[in-house]
């Protein structure tokens, strides 16, 4: 393991973009973990109460980001949604990633209808519109952060069965699992020691893009004012809530959209150093099982979900 | 080049596994729908409706009736072929639609045309000059505007294009001073020049250029990065030396070993932005006021419309299904070695 940290360090540094990946989650990983814990303590200014004498000033030094329409600093604000534009994703990618690994081990070790069951259902999810499908649903139930995770993850859980199984399946193929058999291994054990140190680091990598892939579609939904209560700070509810302002005050709108640009690129530039350490191949027959091997050399680069 | 009798048999095929996934998609959105939402009356019907209104709403669309019933009165009005009534416009959802989803066509036709020039000649730019400043250039534009939200994209560009520097206009699909021209395919800059219509035609891609750049330019990072490391992997394989050895001219040996082979791999990427676009298409259409298909589902989501709803879902992915058709088509025009339906098993 100790060598494995090793040349993960090493290629992390040998790379300007996995660094930059690096530093940009980790900066915005403490960010929202502060502003969790001291619940707003580290904010320079109240981000919900309006000073009216303060309104609309352009980008400065005591306001970086300058102030909205009610005099509130941007920044503050910014930090604020934190929670909810870093959280939300990394919980949707972290439970699809679990249900992905339940199901995906069940699909490949049993086989059978199960397997042909969700493999069918993973298929349509993947030829849908999965953005609509996750408005839809979050429109249906109504405003709620609860919610609205719910329904990116009714949408977000496929394509890791399909990682976890492909893998899984290759796994099984392998002398040590057929030994680790013959020695009368039990299932579990066999799924705990073999199969799922095995599929962790491909879905390692996965899930980091995912994340990226996840804000894109959470913030989307927070701009199309669908799901996301309109009392909870989002950064895409607050761009959507300024829009009127594009041409008088542009930094309203602009600098909350970047913020999410610099987030979704930290994590695909931070899971692009993890593939190239851990040397992860993530084959395309297990992404995609009915278009041939050659089609998708990798995909994770077809991560990014319909946005 | 696709001999028919090994053509039809896989049309079959592929039609009847279109058939399955646009019925289970049917479905699926039936069932979360009427689970999530059971009795949607009074958001059809308005804030303000009366009782006699709702009721009438109800009685319209069976909502009284246990699901199968529902559903069976789905079933019925998607075979008679009009997918029934809207509930807040009281027109026709098929005419609807007609009237939507040639102007995303026109939308998506442009930007897919630009992302194909872009993302194939960024892509093969990189690839060739791998390692250099280019090549770092180009990668980190790509990924940059890969991680980009499209609301960023949208409004950046009616910012710089459209009020710093006045180059386009912020939204819509042509000029209000242009009298409306005759509807012939429904997509605005065809109908124009098919009419020889020079200023219509004009303000049609005048208005249309902006949104399809956004689009474009978001999207293309796939392409051109799937291009660029096609590109590598071609530039120095055995077939490549091979060619170099016997004396091939450099220009050929680039376009026909090189360059269509990253082809073959790119083609399915393309069909795979396409997916990506044509969702992409709801906030675009927003921002740019564009009335097309996106912002039509739109509305439709936002008032739980899901007799609407549900035809807009089959059409975009019946959309993801014909790019994934043509993208095999192509494939097996591209690679002589490969039949249809059989892919790229062979390592070339």
């Amino acid at each position: 393991m100790s060598t494995g940290a090793a040349s993960m360090r090493k290629m992390i540094r040998s790379n300007v973009l996995s660094m930059f990946g690096l530093v940009t989650v980790s900066i915005f990983v403490v960010i929202t973990a502060a502003q969790i814990l001291s619940s707003g303590a580290i904010l320079p200014y109240n981000a919900y109460q309006p000073s009216f004498a303060q309104a609309n000033l352009s980008p400065s030094l005591s306001h970086p980001f300058g102030t909205d329409l009610l005099g509130r600093d941007m920044l503050s604000r910014v930090v604020t949604a934190l929670p909810i534009d870093v959280g939300i994703p990394i919980i949707t990618v972290a439970l699809s990633a679990a249900i992905g690994i339940v199901l995906g081990t069940l699909a490949a070790f049993f086989r059978g209808w199960l397997d042909e069951f969700l493999m069918r259902l993973t298929d349509l999810f993947m030829a849908f519109p999965t953005m609509i499908m996750a408005m839809a649903i979050a429109a249906t139930l109504g405003p709620s952060l609860v919610n609205v995770t719910l329904s990116m993850i009714v949408v977000w859980w496929p394509p890791y069965v399909r990682l976890v199984r492909g893998g899984v399946l290759a796994i099984a193929a392998e002398d040590f699992v057929s030994i680790s058999k013959a020695l009368n291994s039990s299932f579990f054990y066999i799924v705990r020691k073999d199969a799922i140190p095995n599929v962790l680091p491909t879905i390692l990598v996965y899930a980091t893009f995912d994340v990226g892939s996840a804000l894109l579609t959470l913030s989307t939904l927070g701009f199309l004012n669908v799901g996301i209560p309109p009392t909870a700070p989002e950064l895409g509810m607050m761009v959507s809530n300024v829009t009127y302002n594009l041409f008088l005050y542009p930094y309203q709108i602009i600098i909350p959209a970047v913020v999410v640009a610099v987030i979704v690129a930290g994590f695909s530039f931070l899971g692009e150093g993890i593939r190239e350490s851990l040397d992860v191949k993530l084959r395309p027959h297990i992404m995609i099982r009915s278009k041939p091997a050659k089609e998708m050399e990798n995909p994770i680069d077809g991560a990014r979900p319909s946005v | 080049m696709i001999p028919l009798r090994d053509f039809l048999p896989y049309l079959g095929k592929r039609v009847l596994g279109a058939i399955g996934v646009l019925i289970g998609a049917m479905l699926l959105v039936f069932i979360i729908s009427y689970i999530l939402n059971p009795n949607p009356a009074h958001l059809w019907a308005g804030a303000r409706a009366s009782k006699s209104t709702i009721a009438a709403v109800v009685a319209r669309y069976h909502l009284d009736q246990p699901w199968y019933v529902q559903l069976y009165y789905f079933l019925q009005s998607y075979a008679t072929g009009n997918f029934g009534i809207d509930p807040q416009t009281g027109r026709s959802i098929l005419s609807e639609m007609e009237f939507y989803f040639p102007n995303t066509l026109e939308l998506v036709l442009v930007s897919m045309v630009m992302i194909v020039a872009l993302g194939v000649a960024s892509g093969y730019i990189a690839g060739m000059r791998f390692g250099t400043k280019v090549d770092h250039a180009i990668r980190i534009f790509y990924l940059a505007t890969w991680s980009s939200p499209y609301y960023l994209g949208g409004f950046l560009a009616i910012l710089v294009f459209s009020s710093y520097i006045p180059l386009f206009p912020s939204g819509g699909m042509f000029s209000q001073t242009i009298s409306p021209i005759n509807h012939i395919t429904g997509i605005y800059i065809l109908d124009a020049l098919l009419q020889l219509n020079g200023p219509a035609f004009l303000s049609g891609i005048d208005h249309v250029i902006m949104p399809a750049a956004v689009l474009a330019l978001l999207d293309f990072g796939l392409v051109a990065r799937i291009m660029r490391s096609s590109i590598l992997n071609a530039r120095w394989s055995t077939h490549v030396k091979a060619a170099r050895a016997k004396g091939t001219p450099e220009g050929e040996v680039r376009r026909n070993h090189i360059l269509r082979n990253a082809l073959i791999d790119t083609n399915t990427i393309i069909a795979v932005t396409f997916g990506f676009m044509l969702s992409g298409t709801i906030v675009i259409e927003e921002i740019f006021s564009w009335p097309g298909i996106g912002y039509f589902t739109y509305q439709a989501i936002v008032s739980i419309n899901y007799p609407v709803l549900i035809p807009c879902v089959l059409l975009f992915t019946l959309g993801v299904i014909a790019a994934n058709f043509i993208a095999d088509v192509f494939y097996s025009l591209l690679d002589p070695r490969i039949a249809l339906g059989e892919g790229g098993g062979s390592e070339g």
